[in-house]
């Protein structure tokens, strides 16, 4: 057997043991391999129905505490289960933003009654959110968003246009940052409100006009806010304090896909490497090198998360050892810039897409990984947050307090 | 054992680098740089009585019996002091020679602190695969003979043992020589990296492992040293990004810190993104020495090339954000952009370790 970098404790290992137990016992074979994918698909029935599977047995939602219907998993038992899951060969669903940002914004900083309200319909899949954050002119500035939202008896009314709203199309809430206070500085006088899209079975004043990416493929949209409705119970944190809230993060667990997240790329390289091959360039020294090159990136990823997940096995911090914006750089520029040769490597063939714009994976890639190194805070942004919040460099004097 | 740094490891390392403070500031650095030999006696024994050079070595031998894991953090320390000195070739190429050709004769030596070492192999005029090419051994009627010449030899001038990879027939063999043989110091580009010409005429010499084992026995060196120098790259590496994040906070120009510029921030954290993953690679390597042989041909070579890309950027950069103070003699920026460049033209450059990698993984 190979030896492991990673000491787990006891404890640990029997968590292992638990969640491969249970995937032999429960995962059935129609999802044993399946790619979750991008858009709208005929595997959503089935995605669907393996997602309540993972609800009913507590599998999803597992960063949250116990006491709102998560499992309290640490970052060290996430990247466990992730591998547990990878070596079955099953997709690890989970409820998206709603998972990952909503319940986390909530649990930080909502009421008992919001808890009660909001969470479990999170993890059941009775709501669905969309994130309607960014606006035409409040991108890497996100604080700058105009977006107004006015208190008229025990609602909030919300006017205004965001964009970029991805998984719009099967959304039925929209978490929305607007502002409350329009006289108070930049990042104050922001409100965090979930909205539903429909209220007693009606619109609710929420209209997406689809956007189509450079794929052709319209998996993100427009959302134009007229009017639309949310009860004053809806806002997170209080009038007023949304910008707090909405930097919640699930920060404080680190781990969780610093072991897996090579898999998918790992896959890819030996894809390269078999398409390189079938065109008889695989001697090419030049081939060779870039080759070489993307697996030395690959494995990189593979050992920073390796070293992260032994230092918080082992009860470290994980202090010194990378973090969201250093990993985010790596990955996201080394996606790209990996697609970028594959496409050169494929020459001509390349060139020809299918009928109806239809994209084969490595130009769907090329193109789709331009999006990584934006969404999220900029490749630039990242730079900024590394060199000042890591290094200590002196902050740009920005605007912070005027607008 | 654990990937993880242990509270020993970052002991050890707080011990190395106290006492390289102490004993080896840039000051020392620069005079022992004006110097052939460029070796402090003194603190190579300093850093013995820490344990350092016997690490690695088996406690049967005199060693401590720990691995390479420990010593990838105590070379990262060195990296960053810019030590100049035989560890490199002693640890580094040597003693891995020594472990794979299961010759215990020197290794007390080494662990004590009392041997240097040293590898020779290059042709003069020859590239870093020439092994065998410009040297010959042969058993005679008077015993084992050498001759021939080898160039580039990493501290070749105080090493008091000197393993040769030279030609026997076909294939090459790895001899000891402990003396005779003419030796010229060869003024080097890296002033803190002293290299020497040897020259053999019929030097009487020992077989270090099989005859024949040479390419096998250099192939391991390599691995092992390109692990260290990747963790010495590392460590040099973050020490010109503290120098470059330091100035930047500090110097002015229209009317505030450079640092404040996006062109110099930007710089400064790609240099950081590449140095975590240049660390990563380099001690998942060390780990991998001592854990996981199988898998060092692989991971040395692409954690040489990995720290490599990341100190040369990170020692280019710092010279660059300096401006033209950076391109002083009296600044020390010069000193970690002539090792770093240096150090990844060392056994092979990029291309070369990827066009490595590249064969190692089959493709």
């Amino acid at each position: 057997m190979t030896p492991s970098p990673i000491e787990y404790t006891a404890a640990q290992r029997e968590f292992r043991a638990e969640v491969r137990d249970w995937l032999a016992a429960n995962a059935p074979a129609e999802v044993r391999g399946l790619r979750v994918p991008r858009g709208p698909s005929d595997l959503d029935e089935r995605l669907a129905a393996w997602a309540a599977t993972l609800a009913e047995a507590g599998y999803l939602c597992v960063a949250w505490p116990t006491e709102y219907g998560g499992r309290g998993l640490t970052g060290v038992e996430v990247s466990i289960m992730n591998e547990e899951f990878g070596r079955a060969d099953v997709p690890r669903l989970t409820r998206g933003m709603g998972e990952s940002l909503v319940g986390p914004a909530i649990i930080a900083h909502g009421t008992d009654e919001q808890k009660r309200r909001f969470l479990p319909p999170i993890i059941s899949g009775e709501h669905d959110y969309c994130q309607g954050f960014s606006e035409p002119d409040a991108g890497s500035d996100l604080a700058s968003l105009r977006t107004t939202g006015v208190v008229d008896g025990d609602d909030l009314v919300l006017t205004g246009q965001k964009v970029w709203t991805s998984g719009f199309w099967k959304a039925n809430m929209i978490f929305v940052l607007c502002r409350t206070n329009p006289d108070a500085p930049k990042h104050h006088g922001i409100s965090y409100v979930l909205l539903p899209l429909e209220r007693d079975g009606r619109p609710n004043g929420v209209e997406f006009r689809p956007i189509t990416r450079i794929t052709g493929k319209a998996l993100f949209a427009e959302t134009f806010l007229t009017g639309a409705r949310a009860p004053l119970d809806n806002v997170i944190g209080g009038l007023d304090n949304g910008w707090r809230v909405a930097m919640t993060t699930l920060g404080s667990e680190r781990g969780g896909s610093a072991t897996t997240q090579h898999v998918a790329f790992l896959r890819q390289f030996w894809q390269l490497v078999d398409e390189v091959r079938a065109r008889g360039l695989i001697g090419d020294v030049r081939v060779r090198e870039q080759l070489a090159w993307a697996y030395t990136q690959v494995e990189t990823i593979r050992m920073a998360g390796l070293a992260l997940v032994a230092d918080l096995a082992g009860g470290g911090t994980g202090r010194g050892l990378g973090n969201g914006s250093t990993s985010k750089i790596r990955w996201s520029e080394y996606q790209r810039r990996l697609t970028e040769i594959a496409m050169d490597l494929l020459g001509p063939d390349a060139l020809v897409v299918g009928d109806g714009y239809d994209l084969d994976h490595w130009q769907e890639e090329f193109l789709v990984t331009r999006s990584h190194t934006i969404w999220g805070g900029t490749a630039e942004v990242q730079r900024n947050i590394v060199a000042e919040r890591v290094l200590g460099l002196p902050k740009d004097p920005a605007p912070g307090g005027t607008r | 054992m654990s990937l993880a740094t242990t509270t020993e490891q970052r002991e050890l390392r707080a011990t190395v680098r106290r006492f390289l403070a102490d004993r080896m500031p840039l000051t020392r650095v620069r005079e022992l740089m004006a110097t052939d030999t460029a070796f402090d006696r003194q603190v190579w024994d300093g850093l013995a009585g820490l344990g350092v050079q016997g690490l690695a070595v088996p406690q049967a031998h005199g060693g401590a019996g720990y691995g390479f894991g420990e010593l990838a953090h105590v070379v990262e320390e060195c990296g960053a002091a810019l030590l100049p000195g035989p560890l490199l070739a002693t640890i580094g190429l040597a003693l891995p020679v020594l472990l794979a050709a299961d010759d215990h004769r020197y290794l007390p030596g080494v662990a004590s602190g009392r041997t240097v070492a040293t590898v020779a192999w290059l042709a003069p005029g020859g590239g870093w695969d020439s092994a065998g090419e410009s040297l010959t051994v042969a058993n005679t009627d008077a015993g084992w003979r050498l001759s021939g010449s080898a160039s580039t030899v990493l501290d070749g001038l105080v090493a008091d043992l000197v393993l040769v990879v030279a030609g026997t027939g076909a294939a090459s063999t790895v001899v000891a020589v402990e003396s005779g043989g003419t030796r010229t110091a060869l003024p080097a580009l890296d002033q803190t990296r002293p290299l020497a010409r040897l020259d053999f005429d019929d030097v009487p010499c020992t077989p270090v492992g099989r005859v024949g084992d040479g390419a096998r026995l250099l192939d391991t060196a390599l691995d092992t040293a390109g692990t260290l120098l990747a963790a010495e790259m590392v460590g040099g590496a973050r020490a010109c990004l503290d120098m470059a994040v330091g100035y930047a906070k500090v110097r002015e120009q229209f009317g505030r810190p450079i640092g404040q510029f996006q062109a110099v921030k930007h710089k400064c954290a790609e240099a950081l993104v590449a140095i975590e993953g240049a660390e990563a690679a380099a001690r998942y390597a060390a780990w991998a020495a001592d854990e996981n042989p199988a898998e060092l041909p692989v991971v040395a070579t692409l954690a040489k090339a990995s720290a490599a890309q990341a100190y040369f950027r990170a020692a280019a950069d710092n010279v660059q954000i300096h401006g033209g103070i950076g391109f002083t003699w009296e600044h020390d920026a010069h000193l970690y952009f002539k090792r770093a460049k240096a150090s990844l033209m060392l056994f092979g450059d990029v291309g070369a370790y990827r066009r490595r990698l590249a064969d190692r993984l089959g493709l």
